[in-house]
């Protein structure tokens, strides 16, 4: 509940930069003004920006990006981006091979 | 599936120091690395570490990356290769992909030694090829002998900057600046000031505004920035560079620890998201350990101590060690450990505002944290420094900072050179005792920051000693430019002599004959 009131609450107008067109999440190319965007759409964690976007779904799983991810959405929100819920991480935690991973034997 | 009592995740120094620590003790270890290689990133490490003898101080860092995988290999290490572990399970099981296959492992310990990864600063252009990691641009030059580019803008002034930029010059490479967002030098002043002599501009309160070029980097925009980090308009500069090196910092990968639901902090000061460890390095899960860059960015030094303690604490834990030697071993490496983290670049002093002094009360260098040199006339402020005019040859201590470092003291058998009470005590001259010139203080030092100068050499000329680390050496009797601290040439001076031996591990000396009144002035050498 409390997540869905953060939500909904009033923010002022989404105002464009002139830098908005820097890629900041450089193995799916998303822009800051996307990420930006993103919050006044009502993301406000890590994992609703990146299912929302794809940042951080890439090659390097959101080890260069997470950082400015986390600094954008909290400079949106205007709290510390300590305060920014961040992303799941779960494994595989390096990209794998779906045929890698569907012969994965478990438990043997 | 296979059985451990130890996996260590990681064939870094903190990975591997756990491992031969825990092995040593007799646990079967297995370590797990996703490179080719393993020694994480001290095969890299081409420069000198600092510290004490037990921190293996003095030493460069692939060499101690050889001898610690020559005693794992003794200790009977498994260590796995382009073994990529995906995740940590409950009951402690990690699942490892390794030609193309998933496999599973159980221990009773795990120990995560993953590292760390580079931060970015996105600025525009910084997706166009030439801007790289300094860690990267380092793999390409001291792994696989590649010059990453010829004309270098380094951002970021800390120890990677700095460190890695004096690497790129000695690869060939023109650094063209070192700039930095805060209004001093991050790193050791003593890695600024090689630098420095060898005329690398720093711009502090600087930020890298854009990249130039089309395909790839053809050119830089620095800005000023104000005391909010705001850019001054009309402050920019435009470098002619081919390069732009990133050394912003590092952050700790640590996704693993989250896989095994290691309670985890922000923690600003250790790099970014990093596992609660206690003082044994073991997360709020029992059994799962984090020590190293994962645990918070450091030094390799430090890491390697952790490792050792984290491997102390598993062999206790099953029973490999009883709790007096547990208790005893622990004590001496904590002691260790905290020794490493003392001083003004120190654990505890990250972020610390603006350092006026040293511990010991000596005043610190504004140039040198300004400017990455120091000025000739700050230089009789330290015990260091005991030069008189007219003096025949003794060593000139150029070192002004709290480091935890001392090999200089066990470098002259005479014992010319004390570091007395800290580790991170300014080193002290002691004029009374005859210096034989043997150069053994000058290239003991891993800053550099130790000149032999003599006054006697010749009428109306002095020698200076300077350790060089430049190929091809110059030959005895060759001219080239004496240039002084800030990289200001000076004038053509004369290459005396090149001493060069196998305990001076590359680290040449080189004597030049300068006139006079420069012998407190010249400290840098560039062959013609």
């Amino acid at each position: 509940m409390t997540q869905r009131m953060k939500r909904t609450r009033s923010q002022h107008d989404f105002v464009p930069l002139a830098d908005d067109s820097l890629i900041i999440c450089r193995c799916e190319e998303i822009t800051q003004g996307e990420i930006r965007k993103a919050v006044y759409d009502g993301m406000s964690t890590m994992n609703e920006v990146k299912r929302y976007l794809r940042a951080g779904m890439g090659l390097c799983q959101g080890q260069t990006c997470s950082h400015l991810v986390q600094n954008i959405i909290a400079g949106e929100l205007g709290v510390p981006p300590g305060e920014v819920e961040t992303h799941l991480s779960r494994s595989p935690v390096r990209p794998i091979q779906m045929i890698e991973l569907a012969q994965d034997g478990g438990e043997k | 599936m296979k059985r451990y009592e130890l996996i260590v995740i990681g064939a870094g120094p903190a990975g591997l120091s756990a491992a031969i620590e825990a092995a040593s003790h007799g646990m079967p270890v297995i370590v797990f690395d996703e490179n080719p290689r393993p020694g994480g990133q001290l095969f890299k490490q081409i420069h000198k570490f600092f510290g004490s003898k037990e921190h293996r101080a003095k030493e460069r860092g692939f060499r101690i990356g050889r001898q610690l995988l020559e005693e794992a290999r003794r200790m009977g290490v498994e260590v796995m290769l382009q073994a990529t572990v995906l995740g940590i399970y409950d009951g402690k099981e990690v699942s490892v992909m390794r030609d193309g296959q998933v496999e599973h492992f159980k221990a009773n310990n795990i120990i995560i030694a993953t590292g760390a990864s580079e931060k970015m600063v996105p600025f525009s252009g910084w997706t166009l090829p030439g801007v790289i990691g300094a860690g990267a641009a380092q793999t390409m030059m001291n792994l696989h002998g590649l010059k990453p580019g010829n004309k270098v803008l380094m951002v970021g002034s800390g120890n990677v900057g700095v460190v890695v930029g004096y690497q790129l010059m000695q690869a060939g490479c023109k650094i063209e600046a070192v700039i930095d967002g805060a209004p001093r030098v991050g790193g050791y002043g003593v890695h600024a000031a090689k630098l420095a002599r060898l005329g690398v501009p720093f711009y502090l309160s600087h930020t890298i505004k854009e990249a130039k070029g089309k395909i790839c980097v053809e050119g830089a925009t620095i800005v000023k920035v104000d005391s909010t980090w705001q850019a001054i308009p009309g402050s920019e500069k435009v470098l002619d560079v081919d390069t732009i090196c990133i050394a912003v910092g590092l952050s700790p990968m640590s996704q693993l620890a989250r896989t095994a639901h290691c309670d985890m902090e922000n923690n600003a000061g250790k790099g970014g998201l990093v596992s609660i460890c206690n003082e044994y390095g073991e997360t709020s899960t029992p059994g799962v350990y984090a020590v190293g860059d994962v645990a918070g960015i450091e030094e390799a030094s430090s890491a390697m101590i952790q490792g050792k303690i984290a491997g102390v604490a598993v062999s206790h834990s099953r029973g490999y060690l009883d709790t007096a030697d547990f208790n005893n071993q622990v004590a001496q490496h904590q002691r260790s450990l905290k020794q490493l983290r003392q001083g003004m670049f120190g654990h505890r002093e990250k972020g610390q505002n603006d350092p006026t002094q040293t511990e010991e009360g000596y005043p610190l260098s504004r140039t040198l944290l300004e400017r990455g040199y120091l000025a000739e006339e700050e230089l009789q402020n330290y015990p260091g420094v005991r030069f008189q005019k007219g003096q025949g040859v003794r060593p000139v201590v150029e070192c002004t900072q709290n480091i935890p470092c001392n090999p200089c003291q066990d470098a002259c058998k005479r014992g010319c050179i004390t570091v007395s009470g800290k580790i991170t005590n300014l080193p002290a001259v002691d004029e009374a005792v005859e210096c034989t010139g043997c150069g053994m203080c000058v290239v003991s030092c891993p800053g550099q920051a130790i000149f032999l100068v003599d006054d006697t050499l010749a009428p109306g000329y002095s020698g200076v000693s300077i350790p060089y680390e430049f190929s091809p050496l110059p030959a005895e009797g060759s001219k080239g430019l004496a240039l002084d601290r800030s990289g200001r040439v000076l004038g053509e001076v004369e290459v005396t002599t090149v001493k060069q031996s196998r305990v001076m591990d590359e680290t040449a000396i080189l004597t030049m004959k300068v006139p006079g009144d420069w012998s407190m002035k010249v400290r840098s050498f560039q062959p013609y």
